[in-house]
């Protein structure tokens, strides 16, 4: 147990260490890029000017206010004071937003649509897998060159396939947005239903994809423990089959998790196609408006965001993984 | 004679292949081993001895089949019994089964005790957590194992440990046989001296009735069991008593086989190792007549064509050859000079 907690430690230590690279990082390169983000939001605000010193103040003011006249350094000390109390700054293409307040609407449509389209994915996928590895024959001549076509188109070919079957042709389901555009945000079943409704093609262009991966991964790691010598031994200690499924599937499953924990962590940045394509009102199509309008506040904050769920990921794996399997658990501890 | 515990009549089964082609890798093996002996059994990699040890089980699943025959233990026939009966008044409980990769024979998610707990419902669904771990307990002390492995995960025993583990796991139900299929090849000499010790005491002690022993350690056989049966591409090609199974082996296959083992002895450097040329014949379609006889360096015209039936020579010794006791002796006497 001390070798464990000695281990914990360690990848406490380098979780911390990795954090405040990734947040010089997410601070640095977005201000990297070539263009001046106040120019582009003071010719937004100074249309139809023709006073040029008028037009110098507005830009002179939001210098100022966004700070981008102070050297990079002194940049980067405010923002982790202001990071520290919980103050990301105001979003410069959505002035007068705040970049919290951008976040706050956006985050949840993201995690409401990832979600359960990483979980439910991750389930049917690895039943179907485990089945195919299990009753082969027919159900897996199909199931695998099904998965694999599927789990390789990209994921922007997956939405546009289903926006056009089910959305276009069929007009069966809205093609874009999270409720409908003549709606306002309430607590009213039609509010409800049209949010459902737009929900549908966003979800299952992540889930489909989803599946394919997991049924592949999940099929393959089943067959290898299906032949494995403990299986064929407890067989002829006179363990039921059905118990010795379990075995195999318990253990089949054990890198699955990772890939579950992983899929979780970059939820996030994995939603980026389909919420653009469908235009859901997500932290994708954030990301996208907040890099096209230079919005250093709002790309490092979503970068940020992005960082943490992957770290926390991972690093959660790490110490679970331990727990599900003793043989981690041992090398672990060495 | 003692009470036979364990009997084979003209036991066939084959493989068959994804191909629906069938492959006869145990060809009519008869035999049988009596209270408190057992045998051994020795032949090249592919001569089917460790089929035969899984089709003594009763228990059959793809791509291994029943053809035809009996196994008998202990005055009760199993061969066409409901599967599910073999599964749970069969195997662990009247026959038990070593396997020949330990190392990789337990599961490694799961603590000894809890795939224990498992042996144990799945015979007797009942079966309290206490029940079973006095009864873990007892066993694994009766064999001189520490009763802390029950709490490990296979991971963290040895190599030599986790096949201890192993042999105990199989008897916890107390069986009458136990199949042994190589619990040894993989392990350094002083485990291989434990485990072989392990199952002697179990056979002096009468906890198990008969057993036997698969190998293709010549020597080991020698020292663990009464009788060495040789097999030779799915059938019995010759049984004796260990001593002369070893010294004075008849089919000229044993013969071979005898003959390319090293022993320690006085002028070993300048002993030249003999080989058996060729390799064993596929068993997809075995040669017709004797099996042997493309690498036999005996062979006569008619072994090629006539069937080669067991020759029964002193009490409980059999051969399959063509050529009689006398005349072999004959050859093998002028060969020496």
């Amino acid at each position: 147990m001390k070798g464990y907690l000695k281990y914990f430690l360690g990848k406490t230590i380098w979780f911390l260490v990795t954090l405040v690279a990734a947040f010089i990082l997410n601070f640095i390169l977005p201000r990297l890029m070539p263009g001046d983000p106040v120019a582009a939001i003071v010719s937004r605000m100074a249309q139809g000017m023709s006073n040029a010193s008028g037009v110098q103040a507005i830009y002179e003011q939001y210098t100022e206010l966004f700070g981008t006249d102070q050297s990079m350094i002194q940049q980067f000390f405010l923002y982790v004071r202001n990071v520290f109390q919980g103050d990301f700054g105001f979003s410069f293409s959505q002035y007068p937003r705040t970049v919290a307040d951008v976040l706050r609407s956006s985050i949840w449509w993201t995690v409401m649509l990832q979600f359960p389209a990483i979980i439910v994915g991750w389930l049917i996928g690895n039943t179907l897998g485990a089945m195919a590895a299990y009753r082969k024959g027919a159900f897996d001549k199909v199931l695998l060159p099904v998965s694999i076509f599927v789990s390789n188109l990209p994921a922007f070919g997956m939405a546009v396939i289903l926006l056009v079957i089910f959305a276009v042709n069929l007009g069966w389901l809205p093609t874009s947005g999270g409720y409908g555009y003549d709606l306002i945000p309430s607590m009213s079943w039609t509010f409800f239903w049209s949010v459902f409704v737009h929900y549908q093609l966003p979800f299952w262009s992540i889930v489909l994809i989803a599946i394919g991966g997991q049924a592949i991964g999940m099929r393959s790691m089943s067959i290898y423990e299906l032949n494995a010598d403990y299986v064929k031994y407890s067989r002829f200690m006179g363990i039921k089959d059905s118990k010795i499924v379990g075995y195999v599937f318990r253990n089949a499953m054990l890198p699955q998790i990772t890939g579950l924990a992983l899929s979780i962590g970059t939820m996030v940045s994995g939603a980026l196609v389909a919420e653009i394509i469908f235009s859901y009102p997500g932290l994708g199509s954030t990301i996208l408006t907040a890099v096209l309008g230079q919005d250093y506040p709002l790309i490092s904050a979503t970068t940020l965001i992005i960082t943490i769920m992957v770290l926390t990921a991972n690093f959660l794996i790490e110490i679970i993984y331990g727990f599900l399997d003793p043989r981690i658990k041992a090398a672990q501890a060495d | 004679m003692s009470r036979p515990i364990l009997e084979v009549r003209e036991l066939t089964t084959k493989y068959i292949t994804r191909f629906q082609e069938d492959i006869y890798a145990v060809d009519h093996v008869s035999l049988t081993v009596e209270e408190g002996k057992s045998l051994g059994i020795a032949g090249e990699s592919g001569c089917g001895k460790s089929t035969l040890a899984l089709s003594l089980m009763g228990y059959y699943f793809p791509p291994l089949h029943y053809s035809s025959g009996e196994i008998i233990i202990d005055g009760r026939n199993i061969t066409g019994m409901d599967p599910d009966d073999v599964r749970r008044s069969i195997l662990g409980k009247e026959v038990a089964y070593i396997p020949q990769a330990a190392m990789n024979a337990l599961n490694p998610t799961q603590k000894v005790i809890s795939f224990i707990e498992d042996v144990v419902r799945a015979h007797n669904p009942k079966a309290s957590k206490q029940e079973i771990y006095e009864l873990a307990r007892d066993r694994f002390e009766m064999l001189g194992l520490p009763a802390e492995v029950l709490q490990k995960h296979p991971v963290e025993l040895s190599g030599g440990m986790k096949q201890r583990t192993v042999i105990a796991v199989s008897v916890i139900l107390g069986p009458k046989v136990l199949i042994a299929d190589e619990p040894s090849s993989a392990l350094d000499v002083t485990s291989q001296k434990m485990v072989i010790k392990m199952l002697r005491d179990m056979m002096e002690s009468g906890f198990i009735k008969a057993m036997l022993f698969i190998t293709h350690e010549l020597p080991l056989l020698y020292n663990v069991t009464d009788d060495i049966m040789v097999m030779y591409a799915g059938q019995l090609v010759e049984r004796a008593p260990a001593e002369k199974a070893v010294f004075d082996p008849l089919h000229p296959y044993s013969k071979g086989l005898m003959g390319s083992i090293i022993v320690p002895e006085e002028g070993l450097r300048e002993h030249k190792l003999a080989a058996i040329p060729g390799t064993p014949p596929n068993l997809k379609n075995p040669p017709k007549g004797c099996r042997f006889a493309p690498r036999c360096r005996y062979v006569r015209p008619e072994c090629t064509t006539l069937s080669v039936p067991l020759r029964r020579v002193e009490d409980e010794r059999t051969y399959r050859c063509i050529i009689p006791e006398a005349e072999l002796r004959e050859i093998y006497a002028h060969e020496q000079q």
